[in-house]
């Protein structure tokens, strides 16, 4: 007997299928076909079946079968909850750049319009730059210099909403690094699958892509650390312990992955043993 | 195939990708489409209106469209969430086009939807590319035909493009097919080759 949308055949026997293209689609879904001596369907049968009556109606009622079957698979995988996030991420890391440049364009043109204008030894931050010249800046230049301002508060929102997310997510990852540096880490790595996949090793260099492959291609010598330098523990570390705590943040950061994927609720008995190990190397209590 | 003077189209519904128009007809890109490189480069398979065919790895539909022109009826699979809502979309509007989300390369996923057909067209670029299309053979009638579009950079990238394209050659007449012809597509897509092959008939001598 072979199992096909429309039915079940068995030599000249048919038993059609009955209900919707949604739950003809889920039994499709579930079916186990096997490729031995697999005969491919003579849509004929499916006249035989009673399933339609010609050829149009058969295409026209498989089609609206696997458009059904394609609208679930499609939302399942979006459903993942990491997906948004990724997508969240990535827009922030966007906003950061787009903000960056357009504040330098904008002081820039500032300076240009007045020449007595330096920025030497006033110390002042871009944004409150780019919040005076919004202000007294005439005609477009104080127009980009407003929305340069407003995409900055755009970018505070996200950026909370991006970590609050995280916390849901990967509550162990965000637990040790920060829903930010978590949720960035995941965005480099694709997803939280893939990332949950990663070595420790691998972890410890995420955003560091340059710097080794310089170290794989040349002499010089391998990154000690990518996105984790975040960590208040790995940049506050002195230098010469520096690559130690990334390298054992990074061990416990590829188990917190796999308990986010695989549990996806926070684990407080790994999550103090692991803080506590990484404050130790930190502080430098150990050799 | 329809030409235009040396232009290959198709005849149907225009603005899916925002292909030229030539004459009412669809302008047939063979930088954009690896499919029209080979009725460019070589001779291909000649697409008729009764003809079924099987599109492995279809992409956001638009050389899907295309062929959905030409014939009877496509099956078009595709894997990934993001180009399969193109796909979607170019479907609902073409009536003869039956988008199936599923690995092309576990075709035990799409048996019961799938009918035996003319042609396959493998366009999924993994380094099992020849692989996945015998796996698919199970759908093609004895004497189709079957094209591979070879993406030899993706299949290994040690060895030079020439080793990988007689390497396939070998795999796929080990696997019963008979090549008809194969044709490097350089000039309009680096590193890429497609080879066309037939499945004997049933009882028929492969010598």
């Amino acid at each position: 007997m072979q199992s096909y949308w429309f039915g079940d055949v068995d030599g000249d026997a048919c038993t059609p299928l009955a209900g919707d293209a949604v739950a003809r689609a889920r039994r499709v879904r579930s079916l186990r076909t096997t490729m031995d001596g697999f005969v491919p369907l003579d849509w004929k049968n499916a006249i035989t079946c009673e399933a339609v009556g010609s050829r149009e109606e058969y295409l026209s009622a498989l089609r609206e079968l696997c458009f059904a079957a394609a609208e679930q698979e499609i939302r399942e995988q979006y459903a993942g909850k990491d997906t948004e996030l990724l997508q969240m991420v990535r827009t922030l890391d966007g906003m950061d750049e787009v903000i960056n440049l357009l504040s330098e364009r904008v002081a820039e043109w500032h300076q240009v319009r007045h020449p007595t204008f330096s920025r030497k030894y006033h110390r002042t931050p871009a944004h409150v730059l780019v919040r005076s010249i919004s202000q007294r800046g005439r005609g477009a230049l104080g127009k980009v210099a407003l929305q340069v301002e407003q995409l900055a508060a755009a970018r505070t929102d996200l950026a909370k909403e991006v970590s609050a997310r995280a916390n849901q997510v990967m509550p162990n990852t965000s637990a040790l690094i920060g829903g930010l540096v978590a949720a960035r880490l995941m965005s480099h790595a694709g997803g939280l699958l893939p990332l949950s996949r990663l070595p420790a090793s691998a972890i410890q260099v995420l955003g560091a892509r340059t710097a080794l492959f310089a170290h794989l291609r040349t002499q010089s010598p391998s990154p000690k650390h990518g996105i984790i330098f975040q960590h208040r523990r790995v940049h506050n570390a002195p230098k010469e312990r520096r690559g130690k705590v990334a390298r054992a943040l990074a061990g416990k950061l590829a188990i917190a992955a796999r308990l986010d994927y695989f549990r996806g609720v926070p684990v407080p008995e790994f999550l103090d043993r692991a803080q506590e190990r990484i404050d130790s190397l930190g502080k430098g209590d150990e050799p | 195939m329809i030409r235009i003077g040396d232009v290959l189209v198709s005849h149907g519904e225009g603005g899916v990708y925002g292909e030229r128009m030539l004459a009412g007809a669809r302008v047939w890109d063979p930088f954009r489409s690896k499919l029209a490189a080979l009725y460019y480069a070589g001779t291909g398979v000649e697409l008729t209106p009764g003809m079924r065919v099987l599109y492995l790895g279809a992409a956001n539909g638009t050389t899907v469209s295309h062929v959905a022109d030409y014939v009877e009826v496509v099956y078009a699979v595709e894997f990934a969430p993001r180009p399969m809502q193109d796909l979607l979309e170019v479907a609902r509007r073409r009536k003869n086009l039956v988008p199936i989300m599923a690995d092309a390369s576990r075709p035990e996923q799409y048996a019961p939807l799938v009918e035996a057909v003319d042609l396959i067209y493998q366009d999924v670029a993994q380094p099992d590319q020849a692989a996945i299309l015998v796996r698919n053979c199970a759908f093609l009638r004895p004497g189709g035909q079957a094209i591979l579009m070879l993406k030899t950079r993706s299949v290994d990238v040690r060895k030079t493009p020439e080793e990988v394209f007689r390497e396939t050659i070998a795999g796929l007449a080990a696997a019963g097919l008979e090549i008809v012809e194969s044709v490097w597509l350089s000039q309009f897509h680096q590193d890429h080759a497609a080879i066309v092959c037939t499945k004997h008939p049933v009882g028929v001598s492969h010598e």
